[in-house]
């Protein structure tokens, strides 16, 4: 099977109308027609990332995110560039193909980044979950403890909390990657990826800080982008062998980048 | 439309409070600060820009003045405390480039911009009221000083400032030391917490560094990291900068990307920028008040 056979029976099974026209989800690096031999899911395209799927036996490579480093995998400023000529070179030599898969995903019901957001830091419910966020009520606890429990469930080392960990909390509003949701009122915590820190469309960490200032038991989590939609790419893999029985199919995750 | 108002009505009022004020003499007002301020700085202050008054009457007469990276309610309680009433903030005030007064596109997901009913914004208004202060967002034509004292203040933070390499870039030839080792002195010297996440080599070699406060682009990350041993930033894009520096780091260059925290880059400058003030504005005192680091993770 070749990699352009793969991706047609990715459209035709994730059950929502797939955007040709998205710039996102295309091929990225390598020849759509070779034959594959075995398929890493991912949720960053990095180059230590590549290195343990291609010691693995894959060739197939398909990403929620993005390998040229700008969300349209711009390399117009890149052909210069040493880096990218030796990680483009590299991805030539070893024959690696790359394709992702990121609009199409969001659309997709469930959300598998949603779903395995919510799982890997112990919320519970979150299945059948889509992109749009809605608040996940949990026993009631503090934000100091729920902090705790995610690092405990999660592993990811690099996440930043605001807010008073003694506040008492029990609604949680998430949104994986860069789509942190805005504080409601209704929600006590925000889990999100990353969100640009000050001056955007709604300034969590901003609101949050007045909130704890005034004593309101409001707070964020900020878990990382790549590890906090990652989970979603183990699905992923699960989804895809129930379409594609016969080529190995793993989940390769991209590395926390952050000491 | 909104804003011609606005200026009519801080014209009326700048009038009426002069009447008040002793003869010959203008009273310090807010405004009256402000356009010394826009006359010392020059350029165009255009009223569509980021720039401007955000709360308070302009009118008031200013006691003192503080600048902040960013007027946080916690700041604007250390303002009242220290007897000032006039703030200078680099960044917004009410959650967001529209500042509470419209919906702006960008930033994270969901509708821009605050609803007047929200509680937090509510209550942050009256804190302003109940406490006669003004606050000014100064970021743009702050930054644009030749001098840019967003990067020499914060040399100045981390003990670099005779270190500079020229005078019109942000590099800094500091002595050698592992990436590990700067990176802990950046902590202990801005008073980090978990704000501070580093990428790259640790055992790399640090000699040369590239101040940039505020957020970085990739064109600015694909042209300069290249060219020396640690970056420190305020803020990234982790999808774009931050793997770019973890590919490098694959290809085994020995370099370093530390990312700080938008705000807490941007404290050193404006402290900078109250010092700038004590030259321009005489008559009152200028203190700077740090918003500091806002993260935090458990430690268990």
């Amino acid at each position: 099977m070749t990699a352009r056979e793969v991706i047609e029976l990715i459209k035709k099974n994730g059950g929502v109308p797939f955007n040709e026209r998205s710039y996102r989800d295309t091929f990225k690096a390598g020849n759509p027609d070779d034959t594959v031999k075995g398929i890493a899911t991912t949720m960053m395209v990095t180059w230590d990332m590549l290195k343990r799927a291609h010691a693995a036996g894959l060739n197939l490579v398909i990403s929620h995110e993005d390998t040229w480093w700008n969300d349209r995998d711009d390399v117009k400023d890149l052909t210069d560039n040493p880096l990218y000529k030796l990680k483009n070179e590299w991805i030539a030599k070893n024959g690696m193909i790359i394709w992702r898969d990121h609009d199409h995903m969001h659309a997709m019901k469930p959300d598998f980044t949603v779903v395995g957001s919510l799982r890997s830091i112990g919320i519970k419910g979150g299945e059948n979950d889509t992109m749009a966020p809605r608040i996940h009520t949990i026993p009631e606890t503090t934000l100091g403890e729920l902090a705790a429990q995610v690092k405990r469930v999660s592993g990811i080392r690099a996440f930043r909390c605001v807010g008073d960990p003694k506040a008492r909390v029990s609604k949680i509003l998430l949104g994986p990657g860069y789509a942190t949701p805005r504080m409601t009122a209704e929600a006590d915590v925000v889990i999100g990826g990353e969100q640009q820190e000050a001056d955007g469309g709604f300034d969590n960490v901003e609101y949050v800080r007045d909130a704890a200032s005034l004593g309101m038991p409001k707070g964020v989590i900020m878990l990382g982008h790549v590890v906090s939609e990652q989970p979603g790419m183990e699905d992923y893999a699960k989804w895809m062998r129930t379409f594609i029985p016969d080529i190995p199919i793993q989940f390769v995750p991209a590395e926390e980048p952050f000491w | 439309m909104e804003l011609s108002r606005r200026r009519f009505a801080l014209v009326a009022g700048s009038a009426s409070v002069t009447q008040l004020g002793l003869a010959g003499a203008e009273p310090l007002t807010a405004e009256v600060v402000v356009r010394r301020v826009q006359a010392e700085l020059g350029g165009d202050w255009a009223a569509a820009g980021a720039d401007g008054f955000k709360a308070g009457d302009p009118a008031t007469v200013v006691k003192g003045i503080a600048t902040t990276s960013m007027a946080t309610l916690d700041v604007l309680k250390q303002v009242a405390k220290a007897n000032a009433n006039l703030v200078l903030t680099y960044e917004p005030t009410f959650y967001g480039r529209g500042d509470g007064r419209a919906a702006a596109p960008g930033g994270g997901r969901g509708p821009g911009g605050v609803s007047a009913d929200d509680p937090v914004f509510k209550a942050k208004n009256e804190f302003i009221e109940k406490n006669g202060l003004v606050v000014f967002r100064l970021r743009d034509h702050w930054q644009a000083r030749k001098d840019n004292d967003m990067v020499t203040g914060l040399a100045a933070a981390l003990g670099w400032s005779a270190h500079r390499v020229k005078t019109d870039d942000a590099l800094y030839d500091i002595s050698p030391a592992t990436a590990q080792a700067t990176v802990d002195l950046i902590r202990t010297k801005l008073n980090l917490r978990a704000g501070l996440r580093a990428v790259g080599d640790r055992k790399a070699t640090v000699r040369r560094v590239l101040l940039h406060p505020g957020a970085m682009t990739p064109a600015t990350m694909w042209q300069r990291y290249s060219t020396v041993d640690l970056i420190v930033a305020g803020e990234v894009r982790e999808w774009e900068n931050t793997f770019y520096a973890a590919d490098i780091f694959t290809a085994g260059d020995k370099r370093a990307l530390v990312t700080v925290g938008r705000v807490v880059s941007e404290d050193p400058g404006m402290r900078a920028c109250a010092d700038w003030l004590k030259t321009v504005v005489k008559e009152v005192p200028a203190t700077w008040i740090g918003a500091g680091d806002p993260y935090w993770r458990p430690t268990a």
